[in-house]
């Protein structure tokens, strides 16, 4: 799917939460989009989702506004995973991967492909779970559910708002690298710069509304971005194995090579 | 380190709970129609006349025009003819359909605002019903009971909705919280509107209004809640599929291609307009819409394509015999049938307030 994202800005409450953010995530490819709290990160991706009316320019895909797309169609190609969502509906696993199957039922609730909720599960890692209850998982299982649940949609482009809070390190590494795998076009928002770092293949960075910088994660995340965009002193090192940037925080001291070795400071 | 790759799910822990079964949606119809068919036959011979399950099947025959007619040869006695078709009949009938109603209702409102204490008693919306008929029943406009009790109902959820919503997100708590205070104002309301103009014996009329009673119910109210159960009920379990995505709240609904907005607004304009048909000749029967959906999704998993039509049928049996027991159990005094109704629901509804503890209820 070819997606753009020309000049759109959305208010609330009188105020730009969005502003003229122009951006051409690639296709097939995982984008991370970065910024602190109340950055429009969520709000922007409600926007791509057509979820939200424009009020100042448009997200196109494939040259069409993705507003005027009729509802079942975009949730036919498009899918949004909210941050932290939950129910207190007592659903089995296979019971949530399903309901990414409305989009194509009918009125009295058949589907015609049953085989794409097995697959979805099947591409999620999480076929072992499909007649686990849905409340019985743990966060990580969870957000694996989601992702099937996005995928059961079939969509061409997966919209992720932040997939890795309350994740522990194991999970969230497993979570981003499963689905940069997916090679399926999607736009993540995420916390952690350094997770974005070493999974993205390109980087929007959002501050206050506005886009302040987009492209690939090794030339756009630098001290200076830090510090503009968060307020807090950075060094940007490279990891010796992968060779993506890592991002530690803290002023450096004045000479201070960037490939130092780290202080151990754990052992006080 | 870097040559290991991140380990996936940790599949040690074993599935600590197994989906239970559950019976095929035909299979499970089919048995609970039967069972409906054969509590209303039963129910009928149950009361101070003796009655068989023969006499009613021949009554009922007699009058489609399937047998002989009561008191021609090889019919009914006449008299037995008079307690099955015109008392017991019409009263078990009105008890099915607005069983099938209330609970239909109360699992369509449980969804739509994902609180598992919705129910349209406890939201408000049968007091605001019954207040809606006993104005026009004042007036003395009979024929427009049902859409009075329709905009008494809606109006109550119109009041509870907002009075939930002031000052802060619409919680399960708060939701019933307002309800509570609504159908507090619709009640007394109802009750002075009984003081202001009754002449008779007001106080059970009041009961019967706030209670819920079946006693009045004739071929008339057996017309009005099948109608509104068979036009309104198809409208919800046609929206099945709708109301399964809104599991995940309303963004994912919206995600999924569901017009938010508009299908809370048109399915919840239409639990109202069943629910006043329901409270029009029943008045308000409580926890029928509360407990049933609980109960049943239990067995029937919660996919509404299979819940709802499941739901009503058991809704129906219910409060059959919930009316039943009503009418016989203290035999001669009659119980409003809103007595029994709670006597059920309440301990359910503490069981739901525990099995919520330490979640986002209130």
């Amino acid at each position: 799917m070819d997606l753009r994202i020309a000049g759109v800005g959305t208010r609330l409450g009188g105020r730009w939460v969005v502003d003229g953010v122009d951006a051409t995530p690639p296709p097939g490819a995982l984008t991370g989009l970065l910024g602190p709290n109340g950055a429009g990160k969520s709000t922007l991706l409600r926007l791509v989702a057509g979820l939200l009316p424009p009020e100042a320019g448009a997200v196109l895909v494939d040259g069409v506004p993705v507003h005027d797309v009729p509802r079942r169609e975009r949730a036919r190609r498009i899918a949004l995973l909210e941050q932290e969502s939950s129910s207190t509906v007592p659903l089995t696993v296979r019971e949530v991967v399903a309901l990414g199957r409305i989009p194509y039922r009918s009125l009295w609730g058949t589907d015609g492909d049953d085989g794409a909720v097995d697959r979805a599960l099947a591409v999620a890692d999480a076929a072992h779970l499909a007649d686990r209850p849905w409340s019985a998982l743990s966060g990580g299982e969870r957000q694996r559910v989601h992702i099937a649940r996005a995928l059961a949609q079939e969509p061409e482009l997966l919209l992720l708002d932040e997939p890795t809070n309350h994740l522990d390190v194991s999970a969230q590494l497993s979570l981003l690298g499963f689905v940069r795998d997916l090679g399926r076009t999607t736009v993540a928002a995420l916390h952690d710069l350094n997770l974005a770092a070493a999974h993205c293949a390109h980087v929007l960075v959002l501050s206050e509304g506005r886009l302040v910088a987009a492209g690939d994660p090794r030339e756009v995340l630098t001290a200076d971005l830090v510090r503009d965009v968060y307020g807090v002193e950075a060094v940007v090192l490279t990891h010796p194995g992968t060779g993506r940037p890592v991002i530690a925080f803290g002023a450096a001291p004045a000479g201070t090579p960037l490939d130092r070795t780290p202080v151990t400071e754990g052992a006080r | 380190m870097t040559s290991t790759p991140p380990r996936l799910d940790n599949r040690t822990a074993a599935p600590a709970v197994r989906t239970p079964w559950r019976p095929p949606l035909a299979a499970t119809l089919v048995v609970g129609l039967a069972l409906l068919v054969g509590t209303v036959l039963v129910c009928v011979t149950i009361g101070p006349a003796d009655i068989a399950v023969p006499d009613v099947a021949r009554s009922i025959l007699g009058h489609l025009g399937l047998g002989p007619a009561a008191g021609a040869d090889g019919g009914v006695p006449v008299l037995v003819d008079a307690i099955v078709w015109d008392l017991r009949l019409p009263r078990v009938l009105t008890g099915a359909a607005v069983g099938a109603g209330l609970a239909l209702a109360g699992a369509v409102m449980q969804s739509l605002t994902r609180n598992p204490l919705a129910d349209p008693y406890l939201l408000g919306l049968s007091s605001g019903a019954s207040l809606g008929a006993v104005a026009v029943l004042v007036v003395g406009v009979g024929l427009l009971l049902p859409v009075a009790a329709f905009a008494g109902a809606l109006a109550a959820l119109v009041a509870t909705l907002s009075l939930a919503r002031v000052g802060g997100v619409l919680t399960p708590g708060r939701a019933v919280l307002a309800g509570l205070a609504v159908s507090q104002l619709a009640a007394a309301g109802t009750s002075f509107v009984i003081f202001w103009s009754a002449t008779g014996d007001s106080y059970r009329e009041i009961l019967n209004w706030l209670l819920g009673s079946l006693a009045g119910s004739t071929w008339q109210s057996v017309l009005i809640a099948g109608v509104a159960l068979l036009v309104v009920g198809t409208v919800l379990v046609a929206s099945a599929v709708r109301l399964d995505a809104f599991a995940f709240g309303d963004t994912a609904a919206a995600a999924l291609g569901v017009d938010v907005d508009r299908t809370r607004w048109v399915l919840m304009t239409l639990v109202a307009l069943l629910t006043g048909a329901m409270v029009a000749v029943s008045g308000s029967i409580g926890f029928v819409g509360l407990v049933l959906p609980h109960a049943v999704s239990a067995i029937t998993g919660p996919a509404h394509r299979r819940l709802l039509p499941v739901v009503a049928v058991v809704g129906a049996i219910f409060l059959v015999w919930a009316d039943t027991g009503a009418r016989t159990v203290f035999d001669p005094r009659e119980l409003p049938v809103g007595i029994v109704t709670a006597l059920i629901g309440v301990p359910v509804f503490a069981v739901l307030l525990r099995r919520g503890k330490g979640s986002a209820w209130t």
